[in-house]
């Protein structure tokens, strides 16, 4: 267009008609680029307007994209955790797994432990039975052992009883001798010659009640179990020694108090216990300056206590331990066999009682025997 | 052995005191027959009395018989000792022996022994105290001799006869 201007411009200084037309052609023409320029202006103005809505909506733009970068940072973080997640869930789905494994071996293994467990059922049920066995076994030699203790009670009292069975033996030959003299003599007095016999007579039951005693002492009789009176197994035990106790110059006393104690047992054990407890404080004494043995007791509730005291030297310390021991013994051999205090303890152990021994030094020993009274006759005897 | 003659018999069972005295009245005829039922009742009766012989039971309480041997060996020495032992008691009888006893008497007691040995025990007792009567008269009668003898020797000039000659 500059050129068309500068043409017209030329031409109009060239023309000068020709100048008005040129010059109304240039004003057209100026206002043609005046409307134009505003046209271009309003079209300035509009894109800035636009330019403006652009850069607003830019900046909205710019913002949502921050906003996206954000829940993009936070999607990328929960699929980060997600990922962790699904990491985690794998390793315990894989741990499960050997859970399982395991469990399922667990479960064999359990399987043959149960197996196993039969088994041992079977063989403990055989094992019990072989205990049932061996302790009747056991309780048949016990049994033996208290016979056999029994004997040899009987053989260390034989001295003694033999001591015991002369006297009256000879006593009944002299009285008999006599009679027989004074019927020799023609003697018309019967009185004289019955007396005589007389004597020999309670002689004759003297040696009797002695062998008989020893005959039930020694006869193995089933183990019975009857009330029976206390005293009377003491008194018993003390008839057999008494000989051997006196002719020692042996004190015995006995005190069993105001009660007649009944217990439940087997009359003739309980005796032997009494003689072997005796026999030992015999042997204690034998050397002690005074020679004494005490028997007392005390009857309480239930239960009866008997205290078997001598003068001896007591039990050496150490050794009250394993006096109840079979076969312990402190005398020589051939003295003693070491049964007595076993098989004493054995037979109050069967009688529910307990049996022990105090023997502070310096003084002599004490056998404490503990028995359970009998229960109350219940039965009344009405008229 | 005109008198009668008295016996101890010492034994602590008194059915046995009963019988054996008895059995001796009936076989030895004129005898006392004494008794005591422990050996220290034994000693008071022999403080009193001398017996012709002591019978008595080995086995007592208290002094034994073999204790009571020993005191009567100090206190009555001459006096015979008869000891009563059990059957079988071997090594008794040969303590009671050696302590001093002139025999034993084994029970059961055979009354003919027992009898024969007493006799036997209180004839040897005699016999010794006879010997010993006679060997102290005797021993008097040498003591007189042996006086006059030293009074003739004390006295020659008195001799008659000597101074004249």
């Amino acid at each position: 267009m500059p050129e068309t201007a500068t043409q017209e411009r030329q031409a109009a200084v060239a023309d000068p008609g020709a100048a008005v037309t040129a010059e109304q052609r240039l004003r057209a023409h100026v206002e043609t680029l005046e409307r134009r320029l505003r046209k271009r202006d309003e079209q300035r103005r509009a894109m800035l307007h636009i330019m403006g809505d652009l850069s607003e909506f830019n900046k909205r733009l710019a913002n949502q994209r921050k906003a996206m970068l954000h829940v993009l940072a936070d999607y990328e973080q929960d699929r980060r955790r997600l990922a962790r997640q699904t990491e985690r869930l794998d390793s315990s789905r894989r741990a499960l797994l050997h859970i399982l494994q395991d469990s399922h071996q667990d479960k064999l293994r359990l399987e043959a432990s149960r197996k196993a467990m039969i088994h041992i059922m079977g063989d403990l049920r055989e094992t019990t039975a072989e205990m049932q066995r061996r302790e009747q076994e056991l309780r048949d030699k016990q049994e033996q052992l208290v016979q056999a203790g029994k004997l040899a009670t009987l053989g260390e009292l034989t001295t003694g009883v033999a001591h015991e069975l002369n006297n009256p033996l000879n006593n009944i030959g002299l009285f008999v001798g006599n009679a027989v003299d004074l019927i020799e003599l023609a003697v018309t007095e019967k009185g004289q010659i019955v007396g005589e016999l007389r004597h020999a007579m309670q002689q004759v039951s003297k040696a009797t009640e002695i062998i008989s005693h020893l005959r039930t002492f020694g006869r193995a009789a089933p183990v019975s179990r009857e009330p029976i009176s206390l005293r009377q197994v003491i008194e018993r035990a003390l008839s057999l020694m008494r000989e051997q106790l006196r002719l020692r110059e042996i004190e015995v006393t006995v005190d069993l108090g105001p009660e007649e104690p009944v217990v439940l047992g087997n009359a003739i054990q309980l005796e032997q216990v009494f003689i072997n407890l005796l026999t030992n404080a015999r042997d204690a004494v034998a050397e002690a300056p005074r020679k004494a043995i005490r028997i007392s007791g005390s009857t309480g509730s239930g239960a009866v206590e008997v205290a078997l005291a001598d003068s001896g030297h007591g039990i050496p310390p150490g050794l009250e331990r394993r006096i109840f021991d079979p076969f312990f013994t402190t005398k020589e051999v051939g003295k003693g066999t070491g049964l007595g205090l076993s098989i004493t303890y054995g037979i109050i152990n069967e009688h529910g009682g307990t049996i022990s021994v105090v023997s502070p030094p310096g003084a002599g020993a004490t056998f404490l025997i503990h028995l359970p009274l009998a229960p109350a006759e219940t039965e009344e005897t009405s008229p | 052995m005109t008198t009668t003659l008295s016996v101890l018999i010492v034994d602590d069972d008194p059915a046995l005191l009963q019988a054996l005295p008895q059995a001796l009245r009936l076989r030895m005829g004129e005898v006392t027959v004494e008794t005591a039922e422990s050996a220290a009742a034994a000693l008071e009766r022999i403080a009193v009395q001398d017996y012709d012989a002591i019978v008595t039971d080995i086995k007592m309480p208290g002094m034994d018989g073999l204790a009571l041997l020993a005191e009567i060996r100090t206190r009555r020495p001459d006096t015979p000792t008869l000891i009563i032992t059990g059957h079988g008691e071997n090594e008794l009888v040969v303590r009671a022996l050696r302590g001093g006893a002139c025999d034993f008497i084994q029970k059961p007691i055979d009354r003919g022994y027992f009898v024969a040995a007493l006799y036997r025990a209180i004839w040897a007792h005699v016999q010794n105290r006879r010997a010993k009567d006679r060997q102290l008269a005797l021993e008097s009668c040498a003591e007189e001799l042996e006086q006059i003898v030293q009074k003739l020797e004390r006295e020659p000039r008195a001799v008659p006869g000597r101074a004249e000659s």
